[in-house]
């Protein structure tokens, strides 16, 4: 009683913040976003026996992605299934 | 007097020459200025569609979502705006980044929201451009 029943201060506890929602948004052009340096696209020089699947499985390990490297390389292949030895192809990043 | 001649042009040249550093000083201050300064800064509760507070508040009820609204004067190709939002004994709430590339006067709204409610007691967000403080605002959460 008395003196002794004096309740002692306990700390505050302290808030939790960690389920605050926050956002924003400008009338200023957001900045864009500056674009990762690219790595160069490799060349494969085409052997006897090659197909553009043989070297999608080689270089991707997905035969199925043949046409990615045919796409890169329109110019010089005219029919997909006819690549001939010594023809440089770019292969694109995978 | 023929002596007194040189001296006084000297004394002539000397403050030709002042005044010439001086403003030559000026100029470099003025190129040296920051692209981008921060001329106003407002909280509110809620937002016009130029970023701008529609009802400037000091005092929020724990429900509210908390807005600042913070108007930038001046270009640059990027900038970037930081709020950090803390509660009364510097504990962070919230601390978010905007990066900007302003080619004029513009406004950046920063907000924030807790969905249990805020708890009660006094707030201070400030608002740094580029790292460097360029604003703080207080305000108070009450039942």
């Amino acid at each position: 009683m008395g003196l002794f029943d004096k309740k002692k201060d306990k700390p505050k506890p302290k808030p939790d913040f960690g389920n605050v929602k926050s956002g924003g948004s400008s009338t200023a052009p957001a900045r864009p976003p500056v674009a990762a340096p690219t790595a160069p696209a490799r060349t494969y020089t085409v052997v006897k026996g090659d197909s553009l699947s043989k070297i999608a499985k080689r270089e991707y390990g997905d035969a199925n992605k043949w046409r990615a490297i045919y796409d890169a390389n329109k110019d010089i292949i005219k029919d997909p299934d006819l690549i001939y030895p010594g023809q440089v192809l770019t292969i694109p990043r995978g | 007097m023929r002596r007194r001649a040189p001296a006084a042009l000297v004394l002539i040249l000397a403050l030709l020459v002042s005044v010439g550093c001086r403003r030559q000083q000026q100029g470099e201050a003025e190129s040296l200025a920051p692209a981008v300064s921060v001329s106003d800064i407002d909280l509110g509760r809620s937002l016009n569609p130029d970023r701008s507070i529609a009802d400037n508040a000091a005092s929020f009820k724990p429900s509210d979502t908390i807005y600042i609204s913070v108007a930038t004067e001046g270009s640059a190709s990027s900038a970037t705006l930081t709020a950090k939002w803390t509660y009364e004994d510097g504990q962070t709430v919230d601390q978010s980044t905007q990066t900007i590339s302003p080619t004029g006067p513009a406004r950046t709204e920063f907000h924030i929201s807790k969905p249990d409610g805020w708890p009660v007691g006094k707030y201070t967000v400030q608002v740094m451009l580029n790292g460097a403080l360029a604003g703080t605002k207080e305000f108070e959460v009450a039942p």
